[in-house]
């Protein structure tokens, strides 16, 4: 039995339906997730910021990176607006502003992974190999990375970085939030660094409490904003400025939603076209296979039936013809035995005897019927 | 045949998609370009004629009109005003070549044909002159940057101008009299201008602009005409920042006369009675109108609205031509300057001051002991004194009686250098001039009369750097408060390391002392040897 035409767009149709109404329903299903509460994070204050690159210091070192072509406290680099490389996870640039009367020199931006509560890299990434732990940090896990470098594509910050001067086993480098140092209980590298606590590492939650502090205590100092509190779902790194933060090179295009949620949708097709599809095409196969199987099994059936019935009106008309045959037999026998009768009684004692021989042929025929 | 004709209309299609591209691309480019900083004419005289707005929405983009630059083009043509402007009343009248705008065609007539007229006529006889096409006068020209800058009268012009008017003071300052709907003069009444003529013109009174152009111009101009020295008649005179600054400034200005009082008690009730009995709880408040004179330009800075005493409208209350601001509030808001400690508040601003109040939170005072620094009078005392006359005398007296005290202790008690040898990780002790800072300090409010009242003892000028503890000789080190950093008992309190970074670096960039630069470690650390 053939699959019609119109049985196919039927299925085809019923598929569709699947796939659309699997994705309206998942992603209503979808639970807020606002951070881990015990997350830690890191304040920075540009109207602290002194421009040292003390920070960057204190990163190489902890982080036991290679040594800069310049050394750090030279700050002709500031001239310049540097990004993230793999050899260095955190860089200073310099930003000069005119928005707030009160910012007299220039403003500085320090530039590191934002380790946000819902990280784009790591929905990104399909092997897994970052890690939003519940103390915050946002950690790489290089033996499980393929090197496909979507992470580094899917960051609003443009953080990762990739080791491309590696030849053998490359790994993506970003700011760890110094998960280790903080896991014994020490300050990221570049807190400890910094001479002025632009950066202060805290709670998430106790930093939030303090940025709105600095913000009504000293309201003409900072702009009214938190950078991090929502942006792309909010990040473990805030920011407080003295002038939008446009004007210090960072992006306020973002949106507050966490980049998961942007890519949910599209994404939530992969695992329907690649699990529900095969199972369902499987089971379209598989149940058209069954209606042929069971159509194979009626006609043997009906066949078997049909061979029954005939069999059983041929044995019917067979066993009919044999009773005729033997009223037939009796009544030649009969009219045999009255002939012989009729003829004994002429010469009565010869024919008798000759009568039960016949009588003994008869019985087996009747048995194979 | 007809896959031929679709493919010329792809054809089309696409060529026309990339005309409107190039356009596009060209106008960005164009529209990008703005005023580039060489080719920008820094103007004060820049006047947009849009006359026509008030019929209706504009046709064409307002005629961005340069008015010296015409002055000085019909001097030279031995023209004056009267070109342009009619004369109505003996005085000019500001619209061009009209008294009044009557009709949206009429008055478009009225600039098309004289501009034009006088254009063409000056093309014949010279070289140069104004355009006569449509699209050469009704275009932007961003190539002209305004540097028009308000002007007002201050103490030292004011007393110039009375000086010149021979203390005739009706000759600028009127009333209105709504019944004859007349001006007159009332004596000890007289107010800034800008009391009555305000930003835009309403029914008995035009705007200020329009009445600052109307009689200033006037009278310079009348003045130039019989005495060779008056005041300015071209629009830079007046509003070019540079020019302003040649305005002469009387180092010395004699008090202005308005029955201003010298001494006096706060007011808290419109009548001015003061009732031992009534509803105001605080201590009286002396104050000296005279010494807050000579701290200010302007009367207007206090007296926003008009002369009266501050609760006429700010009442204990409230009322609704106080805005419902009331007598506590236009004393003690801040970020305002026409309040009391709005204005002390903007004083500690001054980078002398700012090294310490920078650090201070914007907020009311709110150490009770701190109101006493005003509120001094007893109620009863200030009753009885008034009623004895003697009002006057009582407040200056009270206010005498705030002795200033000396700004900080004697040299001796003062620790010369301060070493300090906590957190020498990297770095060598750091070697700090503390008698040198304090000198500095107390040096640079020396003369300053407001600091010498409000810091009530000679402790107070420490406790910018020794703060958050009782004020004393000798107040404990930094160390015995700040320690580690990010305690999460106390967040807010600094470790010790950026207690000593920010309170050194802070002050230094408040008050605007650019050496050590933050960033060289050397400059304040010895460096470990």
């Amino acid at each position: 039995m053939s699959i019609t035409r119109r049985k196919f767009l039927g299925w085809l149709g019923a598929a569709t339906a699947g796939t659309t109404l699997g994705k309206t329903a998942s992603a209503a299903s979808n639970k807020h997730f606002s951070g881990y509460t015990q997350s830690m994070g890191v304040l920075f204050d540009n109207t602290r910021c002194i421009g040292c690159r003390k920070c960057e210091a204190g990163c190489n070192t902890v982080n036991e990176l290679p040594a800069p072509d310049l050394p750090f406290d030279d700050l002709s680099l500031l001239e310049t607006k540097r990004r993230t490389t793999a050899k260095a996870y955190t860089i200073v640039n310099r930003y000069d502003t005119v928005s707030n009367v009160n910012v007299k020199g220039p403003l500085y931006r320090k530039v590191q992974c934002n380790h946000c509560l819902e990280p784009a890299c790591a929905s990104a990434c399909f092997v897994r190999a970052f890690t939003k732990t519940p103390k915050g940090a946002v950690i790489y896990d290089a033996s499980v990375c393929v090197g496909c470098r979507y992470c580094m594509i899917a960051c609003p910050f443009e953080i990762p970085t990739y080791e491309y001067d590696e030849a053998l086993e490359p790994r993506v480098m970003k700011c760890t939030l110094c998960y280790p140092r903080i896991e014994k209980g020490l300050l990221p590298g570049c807190v400890q660094a910094c001479p002025t606590e632009a950066l202060t590492f805290g709670k998430r939650t106790d930093l939030l409490k303090i940025a709105r502090q600095r913000i009504s205590k000293f309201p003409d100092r900072y702009v009214d904003h938190i950078y991090g509190e929502n942006e792309m779902g909010g990040t473990s790194w805030l920011y407080l400025s003295a002038v939008p933060f446009k004007e210090v090179g960072m992006r306020e295009d973002l949106g507050y939603t966490p980049a998961p949620n942007l890519t949910s949708g599209a994404l939530l097709g992969v695992p329907i076209v690649a699990g529900i599809w095969p199972v369902l095409l499987t089971g379209i196969y598989a149940m058209s296979k069954r209606k042929e199987k069971i159509a194979n099994q009626e006609t043997e059936q009906a066949v078997a039936v049909a061979v029954e019935q005939a069999n059983a009106e041929a044995k019917a008309k067979y066993a009919k013809e044999m009773e005729q045959v033997q009223k037939f037999k009796e009544k030649e026998i009969e009219n045999a035995v009255k002939k012989a009768l009729e003829e004994a009684a002429k010469p009565k004692a010869e024919e008798a005897s000759d009568t039960p021989p016949e009588e003994a042929d008869k019985k087996p025929s009747e048995e194979d019927s | 045949m007809r896959k031929g004709r679709a493919r010329l209309s792809w054809i089309g299609l696409i060529l026309i998609v990339f005309t409107v591209s190039i356009c596009l691309t060209g106008t960005g480019i164009y529209g990008a370009k703005g005023p580039s900083e060489s080719a920008a004419q820094k103007r004060a005289d820049i006047i947009h004629i849009d006359s026509m707005k008030a019929f209706g929405k504009l046709e064409r983009p307002p005629v961005t009109f340069l008015h010296q630059k015409h002055t000085e083009a019909l001097a030279k043509k031995n023209k004056d005003c009267t070109a342009c402007h009619l004369v109505e009343n003996n005085r000019l009248v500001p619209q061009y070549m009209r008294l009044k705008s009557t009709a949206k065609q009429e008055v478009m007539e009225i600039y098309h044909v004289n501009c034009i007229a006088c254009h063409k006529e000056t093309a014949d006889g010279g070289p140069k002159s104004g355009p006569v096409v449509c699209g050469e006068c009704h275009k932007d020209r961003p190539e002209l940057v305004s540097i028009w800058q308000p002007i007002g009268m201050d103490k030292s012009l004011h007393y110039r101008h009375s000086k010149a008017q021979k203390e005739k003071c009706e000759r600028c300052h009127h009333q209105y009299n709504e019944v004859t709907k007349k001006l007159y003069y009332a004596e000890g009444k007289e107010g800034t201008c800008r009391y009555c003529h305000q930003d835009i013109t309403e029914e008995n009174r035009i705007s200020l602009r329009l009445a600052s152009h109307l009689a200033c111009i006037d009278c310079h101009s009348k003045t130039l005409a019989k005495f060779d020295d008056a005041g300015p008649i071209t629009c830079s005179g007046c509003h070019d920042p540079a020019q302003q600054k040649l305005i002469e400034r009387l180092k010395v200005v004699p008090r202005m006369k308005r029955n201003q009082p010298d001494t006096v008690f706060v007011r808290t009730s419109k009548s001015g009675i003061i009732d031992p009995k009534q509803a105001t709880r605080m201590k009286m408040v002396p104050f000296s109108h005279k010494s807050h004179e000579e701290y200010n330009d302007t009367c207007r800075v206090c007296h926003h609205a008009n002369l009266n005493a501050c609760v006429q409208c700010h009442t204990l209350q409230g009322t609704k031509e106080g805005n419902q601001v009331t007598l506590d509030a236009s004393m003690h808001r801040l970020n305002v300057n026409m309040s009391c400690l709005g204005c002390h508040e903007l004083n500690q601003r001054d980078p002398k001051c700012a090294g310490c109040h920078a650090g201070i939170a914007r907020a009311r005072q709110q150490d009770p002991n701190a109101c006493q620094a005003c509120h001094m009078a007893d109620v009863n005392q200030v009753a009885e004194s008034i009623q004895y006359t003697q009002e006057k005398d009582l407040a200056a007296r009270m206010l005498d009686s705030r002795i200033p005290v000396a700004h900080t202790f004697a040299e001796s008690d003062i620790p010369e250098n301060v070493e300090i040898k906590t957190l020498m990780n990297q770095y060598g002790p750091v070697k700090l001039p503390h008698r040198k800072i304090v000198q500095t300090l107390s040096g640079n409010i020396k003369d300053n009369q407001l600091v010498r009242y409000f810091h009530r003892d000679q402790n107070m000028l420490c406790q910018g750097c020794h703060h958050h503890s009782p004020a004393a000789k000798k107040p404990p080190s930094c160390a015995s408060c700040h320690g580690r950093p990010f305690d999460e008992r106390d967040p807010s309190k600094p470790g010790l390391m950026a207690a000593y970074h920010r309170q050194c670096m802070e002050c230094h960039e408040a008050m605007g002392i650019e050496k050590p630069v933050a960033t060289n470690c050397v400059a304040c650390h010895q460096k470990k040897g």
